[in-house]
C-alpha cells in the first residue's frame, strides 16, 4: 500500500542503502501532518453511517426516476445496495485518511470500477451527487477542525472525479 | 508493503468495518521523532555493528576463519558482511515502517532455503544476528557498555527520555527475534 512512509522504503532499498536523514526528514514531514488526518478520519469513522444515509438520501432526492418499478432505487434490497454502495466509498476515504494517500481508494475504489458500473447498467450520476452533497455537507469548527475538513474534502474531490 | 497505517487499513478492511483504534495510530505519530531518532541512530553506526557482529561470531567459532571455514577466503568473508548489513537493513526499515512486513516479504522469505543450499550454517548466522540485536538495543537506548569501550566511549547524551524508548526498543527486538526465528 504505497505510502510516504512505503514510498521511502522502496526507494532506499532499491539503492540498497540504510534510510538516509532526507528519508527520515520525509517521514518526519508525513507524520506531521498525520494529527488533522487522523481527526478527519475518527469523526468520519463514528458517524459513517449518518453521513451515508445523508448523502444516499440527497442523491435519491436530486434523481427520484430511480424510485420507478425497474429502476436502481425500486426495491428494498436495492436500496439497502445503494447505500452500501455510498458506505464503502466513504470506508474507503476513512481509510486513504489513515494511510495519507490514496491508495485504499485506488486500490480498492477505483480500479475497475467503470467497467462494474458499465456492466450493472448502473448511472454514476447519483453517486456523483451523492458524494457532492458530502463534499459540501462539511462544516469546518462543526464538524471538524479546518485542516481536517480540507484533508476530507480533498479526498471526495479526488473520489468524484473519478466518477464524473 | 505495509507501514503502521496501512496494517491498520488491510486490517479494518477484513471485516469491511473502519479503522476504529485510532487512539494507537496517534501515539505513533506522537511519538514519531523517537522512532525517527532510533532509526537514525541504528542507521548512523550500520558499518561499525555489521563487523563487529561478525567478528564477535567469528571470535566465539574461529574455525569460521581457517582453511575450509565458512568466512575463510576474503570473497566468503565479504559475503558474509554483506549478508549481515542486509539483514540490519530490512530491520531497519521495519523499525521505520513500524510494522514488518518489509522485513518479511523481502528479507526473510525463503532465507533459510537459501542458507541451506549454500551451506552456510545457521547457527552462526543467528549468533551474529543476536550481537546485532544487542547492539541497536544499546544504541536506541543511547546506552553504550561502559565496561567494554574504554577511550572510545561515545553517547548522545541529552536529552534522554525516562523509559529511554522501551516501547521501540522492544519493537526493535521483536523484528531481530523474528530473523532469529526464520532462520532456526
Amino acid at each position: 500500500m504505497k505510502s510516504v512512509v512505503t514510498t521511502v522504503i522502496a526507494a532506499a532499498d532499491a539503492a540498497g542503502r540504510f534510510p538516509s536523514v532526507s528519508d527520515l526528514e520525509a517521514v518526519q514531514g508525513s507524520i506531521q501532518r498525520a494529527a488533522a488526518r487522523l481527526e478527519a478520519a475518527e469523526k468520519l469513522g463514528a458517524n459513517l453511517d449518518a453521513v451515508a444515509r445523508e448523502a444516499y438520501e440527497a442523491a435519491i432526492k436530486k434523481y427520484p426516476y430511480l424510485n420507478n418499478p425497474g429502476e436502481a432505487n425500486s426495491t428494498d434490497t436495492f436500496k439497502a445496495k445503494c447505500l452500501r454502495d455510498i458506505k464503502h466509498y466513504l470506508r474507503l476515504i476513512q481509510y486513504c485518511l489513515i494511510v495519507g494517500g490514496t491508495g485504499p481508494l485506488d486500490e480498492w475504489g477505483i480500479a475497475g470500477q467503470r467497467e462494474v458500473y458499465r456492466a450493472l447498467g448502473l448511472p454514476t450520476a447519483p453517486y456523483v451527487a451523492a458524494l457532492t452533497f458530502a463534499r459540501n455537507r462539511g462544516c469546518a469548527p462543526r464538524d471538524m477542525s479546518a485542516q481536517a475538513l480540507t484533508e476530507y474534502n480533498a479526498l471526495l474531490d479526488y473520489l468524484i472525479n473519478s466518477l464524473s | 508493503m505495509l507501514d503502521a497505517f496501512s496494517r491498520a487499513v488491510v486490517n479494518a478492511d477484513a471485516s469491511t468495518s473502519v479503522v476504529s483504534d485510532i487512539a494507537a495510530l496517534r501515539n505513533f505519530v506522537a511519538n514519531g521523532n523517537r522512532r525517527l531518532d532510533a532509526v537514525n541512530a541504528i542507521a548512523s553506526n550500520a558499518s561499525c555493528m555489521v563487523s563487529d557482529a561478525v567478528a564477535g561470531m567469528i571470535c566465539e567459532n574461529q574455525g569460521l576463519i581457517q582453511a575450509g571455514g565458512n568466512c575463510y577466503p576474503n570473497r566468503r568473508m565479504a559475503a558474509c558482511l554483506r549478508d549481515a548489513e542486509i539483514i540490519l537493513r530490512y530491520v531497519t526499515y521495519a523499525l521505520l515502517a513500524g510494522d514488518s512486513s518489509v522485513l518479511d516479504d523481502r528479507c526473510l522469505n525463503g532465507l533459510k532455503e537459501t542458507y541451506a543450499a549454500l551451506g552456510v550454517p545457521t547457527s552462526s548466522a543467528i549468533r551474529a544476528v543476536q550481537i546485532m540485536k544487542a547492539q541497536a538495543v544499546a544504541h536506541i537506548q543511547d546506552n553504550p557498555s561502559e565496561k567494554f569501550a574504554g577511550a572510545k566511549l561515545r553517547k548522545m547524551n541529552p536529552p534522554l527520555v525516562e523509559d529511554r524508548c522501551a516501547n521501540l526498543v522492544a519493537e526493535a527486538c521483536s523484528y531481530f527475534d523474528r530473523v532469529i526465528a526464520a532462520l532456526s
